[in-house]
């Protein structure tokens, strides 16, 4: 059984769309991975006991705090990081777009859980009331604790996002 | 040993069986590592050998078997409360399982096998697995074993022990016209309950005719109500009723917890509430089954 235990493991990642081959050591979570070894910065060190979720990413199409995900875990994976929202012809998603038009937020610090939570939510529920963007964004804590700029934004994202030339 | 964790990623649950066997301490197992990983980042953890078992695709998925719901161990919060099977014969587990913390990034990830065997009073599947008699399958080197749930949550090590795997989680449908209700008291804003309460119960002619009730979060074991609310068998519910399952409940709490949930004597009061709330909306809840 000896033989199973390795030292490093490859994990294939296609991170916003990119295949990367890495050779992660056994602790690394998908947070550091993300930030120190492909210097995507935009998902941000918070906590690192998955209570705040600025580290939010999404893995296989459904978001998770990095920070609290081992990196060897993932042996193929698509990740996506809030650099990999905007479209491929360089605009922001429509859902940056509205927190951008709101002024959704105050820090910025929460943007990675807040953007990819919303997403999430507004892939399953095109039309979310107050109190499903609040369950839906429960998972990122707002420091500045803007949450009904917040909660605007998303609304005005479903907006965005429900006509028709979104 | 290395000086610096190793790896191992098993394909059947029998090599993973293998290699917890022929370890001695420092090896954990990890699935989603949403219990595991805040350990390890804050140092509280130095695991010496981590075991990912999400290779291990018998441990995934939920379905009927022999009449019973099996739940993988890999299976995800979002997938299981989700389920339209689950929906169907365990709505009382889909209503806590909504009511975890940690938002949709947690449900996501975090597993049935992790919340179970991370034997955390304050966490909100277990009081519900045992309000429904679940039973659970491990394996343990070349023996696989069924046992009641409620037996392992005994079991003076507190845990499975770091050489066996949960496999999967068995529970046997909730009757069609049963009353269920999970209370999940919070004083703050954070994932966790001061008190909860999982009921699942029956009425027959507006009397209640039978009572499963267990209380978590508030001690450091749970604990099944079920046999001190024996009195309430034949009753029909009322405040009279409520007021005395509330003390009957919050009695039943020796060593209450006092941590940032609340101090103790609260805890132990608060015991007895999110019973008696439990149990008043489960019985309407059966009552509204009765009269259709």
């Amino acid at each position: 059984m000896e033989d199973l235990l390795t030292q490093s493991t490859l994990v294939q990642l296609r991170v916003n769309g990119k295949l990367h081959e890495l050779e992660v050591m056994p602790f690394t979570s998908l947070l550091d991975l993300l930030r120190e070894e492909l210097h995507l910065t935009g998902t941000h060190m918070g906590c690192m006991t998955g209570h705040c979720g600025a580290c939010t990413v999404m893995v296989n199409g459904r978001i998770a705090k990095s920070c609290i995900v081992l990196a060897s875990t993932l042996e193929r994976a698509e990740i996506t990081t809030i650099e990999g929202l905007r479209t491929a012809d360089g605009k922001l998603h429509p859902v940056q777009q509205a927190f951008w038009d709101e002024a959704g937020f105050q820090c910025g610090y929460c943007a990675p859980g807040m953007l990819m939570s919303a997403v999430e939510l507004l892939k399953e529920n095109p039309n979310p009331d107050d109190a499903a963007i609040e369950s839906g964004i429960a998972g990122t804590l707002c420091r500045c604790t803007g949450y009904r700029s917040i909660v605007r934004a998303v609304k005005a994202a479903a907006v965005r996002m429900n006509s028709p030339e979104a | 040993m290395s000086l610096y964790p190793l790896f191992a990623r098993p394909r059947t649950v029998q090599q993973a069986a293998q290699v917890l066997e022929s370890m001695s301490s420092g090896v954990v197992v990890i699935a989603g590592g949403q219990e595991l990983m805040p350990h390890v980042n804050h140092g509280v953890l130095q695991p010496e050998v981590y075991v990912d078992i999400n290779a291990l695709a018998d441990l995934k998925g939920i379905r009927e078997d022999d009449g019973l719901v099996s739940i993988g161990a890999l299976t995800v919060h979002r997938d299981t409360f989700s389920d339209p099977l689950v929906a169907e014969k365990l709505p009382l587990l889909v209503e806590a399982m909504k009511l975890i913390g940690g938002g949709r990034q947690v449900h996501n990830r975090a597993t049935m096998g992790g919340n179970i065997v991370a034997m955390h009073p304050l966490y909100d599947v277990v009081p519900v697995l045992l309000t429904l008699e679940a039973q659970v399958e491990v394996v343990r080197g070349a023996e696989t074993r069924r046992t009641s749930l409620k037996e392992l949550m005994a079991d003076p090590r507190h845990g499975l022990g770091s050489e066996a795997i949960l496999i999967r989680v068995l529970v046997a449908p909730m009757a069609a016209d049963a009353g269920f209700a999970y209370e999940k008291l919070k004083s703050s804003g954070g994932a966790y309950g001061s008190a909860n309460a999982a009921v699942a119960l029956t009425v027959a002619d507006g009397v209640i005719a039978s009572l499963r009730l267990v209380i978590g979060a508030v001690a450091d074991r749970l604990v099944d109500a079920s046999e001190a609310l024996a009195f309430c068998i034949g009753q029909s519910w009322s405040d009279a009723l409520a007021s005395k399952v509330e003390h009957c409940c919050a009695g039943l709490i020796d060593q209450p917890l006092s941590d940032h949930q609340g101090d103790g004597e609260w805890r132990k009061a608060m015991a007895g509430v999110v019973a008696q709330r439990a149990m008043g909306r489960a019985v309407a809840r059966a009552v509204a089954q009765e009269g259709r």
